[in-house]
């Protein structure tokens, strides 16, 4: 079987209704600008009220910090901070991928130091995974790390960083060796102090005008060597097992969700048409498809398998999904998007314009998904 | 969770019939006794007896090998009328029929092996009317776009064998056996166009090396994979929302999937003698029966706006248990 069943229990279902309980009481909708999923603001306050709960590092072992829960815990409280627009930014990256990576690769020291840290909702983590000439093909990173006492000097020039000017620490993908015929070989991840002496944090803005990417020049900063994660060498099979952690999650298929329930509540009046009933029916069949997908790769990961090439196949018709979404609401609805407009509608409809066609980019580009995905249904 | 002895035992049952000789075979005779005696003696002519979501398992695996016969129709007759019907027996999906008296008059039409069963279920003014194919005065032989027989029966003034208040809604457990049936259809055009990119070379390599060809793979695997979770979905809560959401999933799969598919295998795909039209013929042809994603999405649409924004995300997540 290429997916794991998916369906939640008792117990799941339960956190699903304390986390609907929880944004009801702590978050009630009128009372905050909510945000496109994974894109949302970011609020240390709220990420800290999470914490509280026990919803961030959910998976991670309770001596460093977390619940001992599972990656289904995680996805069904995500799931439910996605859907409402909560603002999840600050912690996002953190306990979506660099806590479960640490926990998994790090040293006793390294779980110590970041764990709990993260699960309290304080420390916040950027990807440093591309550069200018490594974007899809990741494995031609240029920035490299050379030996010294005590540690590596690290030189190079990360791009696309979202929240480096803000987040505490980013995860370096780097080249500690040379590139052998295996091209693989030689890479390394290091965890590296966004303030660190000989770094520089340019923005770079998008095309909406936001400022949250960037450019991170690294001039011979120094990384001790207990910030090496994982293996020297070892770390394209590191970033790998991380990747799928990134892909085939809720933010997938989520980033315009509020879209339909915003116009469904702001204007009934246009569900009326037969069209209008289509349309959101297949919306929602899609969602309610994508979602038990997505379900699975979690409960895939929960039993310790690797599900690249599911989380793969999944992300990347789940945000061709969100695109089509958009286009579905423009059809159904005349109405400008504004920035500052009157109703939220229009509001998010602006940001879901600007910013849809990062959603087939982020994270991997729908062109590198498929070639993954190809490669591996050859294997399966 | 299904019963593995059963699919096992359906898997190889399945396998070993359903030779591509015999399916083509059976498309030409309009029936396959090979088939049906081998089913009928593993108890799959009596699905309905089973759990449901055992029925619907047995039903998938009938789909991946194209089984060309009627144990859709036998559940669903069993379904209909409460217990098994003695068969082979067929259900007319359609209106057409009335009561007169207690007799039954007018046309069945669209009845799958309509000419080679025994009995066919009808539903009409809401009761489960069993009538026997014998007491037809007429037949006409028709077929989908599958060529699997789609008959038109006329009765006038036929004698019911039995007439009970219909046990489910034909429409919403029609779709259920497609959904089922397409979800193994789907699954083996994924496996037979991954197989066969990695066979066939041209230019020198595999042609799933290409990455236009790749993206055509991905297309196939993912609609299988969507439909898959679906069926599964629906055979857990088997309620009106999980049963138009798969329908839709499935029938839109049956476009995207096929169109790859055939784009994979180029003019090879397009010839009787290779497997790929079991599988695309009858996706096209189950997409259309008990509804297609017009209409169930349109069902759905209209259940939800009533339901309101604010259950919208409930509705996804909770399914037919909020709306």
């Amino acid at each position: 079987m290429l997916f794991a069943p998916a369906d939640l229990t008792e117990e799941e279902l339960e956190l699903q209704r304390e986390v609907r309980a929880f944004l009801a009481t702590e978050l009630p909708r009128g009372t905050f600008e909510p945000g496109l999923g994974m894109a949302a603001p970011r609020d240390r306050g709220f990420s800290a009220k999470l914490a509280e709960r026990g919803w961030l590092g959910m998976a991670i072992p309770v001596r460093y910090g977390g619940r001992d829960r599972s990656a289904v815990d995680r996805f069904v409280v995500s799931e439910e901070l996605l859907r409402w627009g909560a603002p999840v930014g600050h912690h996002w990256v953190a306990d979506r991928q660099t806590a479960p990576t640490i926990n998994r690769f790090g040293t006793e020291e390294q779980k110590q130091r970041f764990l709990p840290a993260i699960c309290r909702g304080e420390l916040s983590f950027a990807i440093g995974m591309s550069e200018p000439e490594a974007g899809s093909d990741l494995a031609a990173v240029r920035t490299r790390a050379s030996r010294v006492e005590g540690g590596w000097l690290l030189s190079g020039t990360k791009v696309w960083t979202s929240g480096a000017h803000v987040s505490d620490w980013f995860v370096v993908l780097c080249r500690t060796g040379e590139s052998t015929e295996d091209r693989h070989a030689g890479l390394s991840q290091l965890i590296v102090d966004l303030r660190a002496d000989g770094l520089t944090v340019r923005s770079i803005p998008f095309l909406s005008g936001h400022r949250d990417f960037n450019e991170v020049v690294l001039e011979e900063v120094f990384v001790p060597d207990e910030l090496v994660l994982g293996e020297i060498g070892g770390g394209w099979a590191q970033n790998t097992s991380e990747l799928a952690y990134e892909r085939g999650g809720p933010e997938r298929w989520l980033s315009t969700y509020l879209l339909v329930e915003e116009l469904m509540r702001a204007h009934e009046e246009v569900l009326g048409t037969e069209r209008a009933s289509i349309v959101l029916g297949e919306m929602v069949a899609s969602w309610w498809g994508l979602r038990r997908l997505s379900l699975s790769v979690a409960r895939m990961i929960d039993a310790a398998e690797a599900p690249a090439v599911q989380s793969a196949l999944v992300k990347e018709m789940a945000t061709r999904f969100e695109q089509d979404v958009l286009a579905c609401v423009q059809e159904l609805v005349a109405l400008e998007p504004v920035r500052d407009g009157d109703s939220l509608l229009e509001r998010i409809l602006f940001e879901a314009t600007l910013s849809a066609p990062s959603f087939t980019i982020r994270g991997g580009t729908n062109e590198i998904l498929r070639s993954v995905a190809a490669k591996g249904l050859g294997r399966l | 969770m299904s019963d593995w002895l059963l699919i096992d035992g359906a898997r190889r049952l399945f396998a070993e019939t359903c030779t591509h000789e015999v399916v083509q075979a059976a498309e030409a005779e309009q029936w396959s006794s090979l088939v049906w005696d081998a089913a009928a003696g593993a108890g799959y002519a009596s699905l309905s007896e089973l759990e449901l979501a055992d029925a619907l398992a047995v039903l998938t695996v009938a789909g991946e090998h194209a089984a060309p016969v009627p144990l859709a129709e036998a559940a669903l007759a069993g379904w209909l009328v409460g217990e098994t019907v003695a068969g082979p027996v067929s259900v007319a999906p359609g209106g057409g029929l009335r009561i007169e008296g207690d007799s039954v008059s007018g046309l069945a039409r669209r009845v799958p092996w309509g000419h080679a069963v025994e009995r066919i279920v009808a539903v009409v003014e809401g009761q489960a009317v069993v009538l026997s194919v014998a007491s037809a005065v007429r037949v006409e032989r028709h077929a989908n776009l599958a060529g699997e027989p789609r008959d038109t029966l006329v009765f006038e003034a036929a004698q019911p064998e039995e007439v009970r208040a219909a046990a489910c809604d034909l429409r919403e457990r029609g779709a259920l056996t497609r959904v089922a049936l397409m979800a193994g259809a789907l699954a083996a055009m994924a496996r037979l166009t991954v197989a066969y990119a990695g066979e066939r070379r041209q230019f020198g390599r595999p042609i799933a090396r290409f990455q236009a060809v790749q993206q055509h793979l991905v297309c196939v695997a993912q609609e299988a994979a969507l439909v898959g979770a679906a069926a599964e979905g629906v055979a857990r809560a088997p309620g009106l929302f999980e049963i138009a959401a798969a329908k839709v999933l499935a029938a839109r799969a049956a476009l995207a999937a096929s169109r790859a598919a055939h784009q994979v295998h180029g003019a090879m795909g397009m010839t009787q003698e290779y497997r790929l039209h079991h599988f695309s013929r009858r996706l096209w042809a189950w997409r259309e029966e008990y509804g297609d994603e017009q209409h169930w999405a349109a069902r759905l649409g209209e259940a939800l706006a009533v339901a309101g924004a604010e259950n919208l995300y409930p509705a996804i997540t909770g399914g037919s248990a909020v709306v």
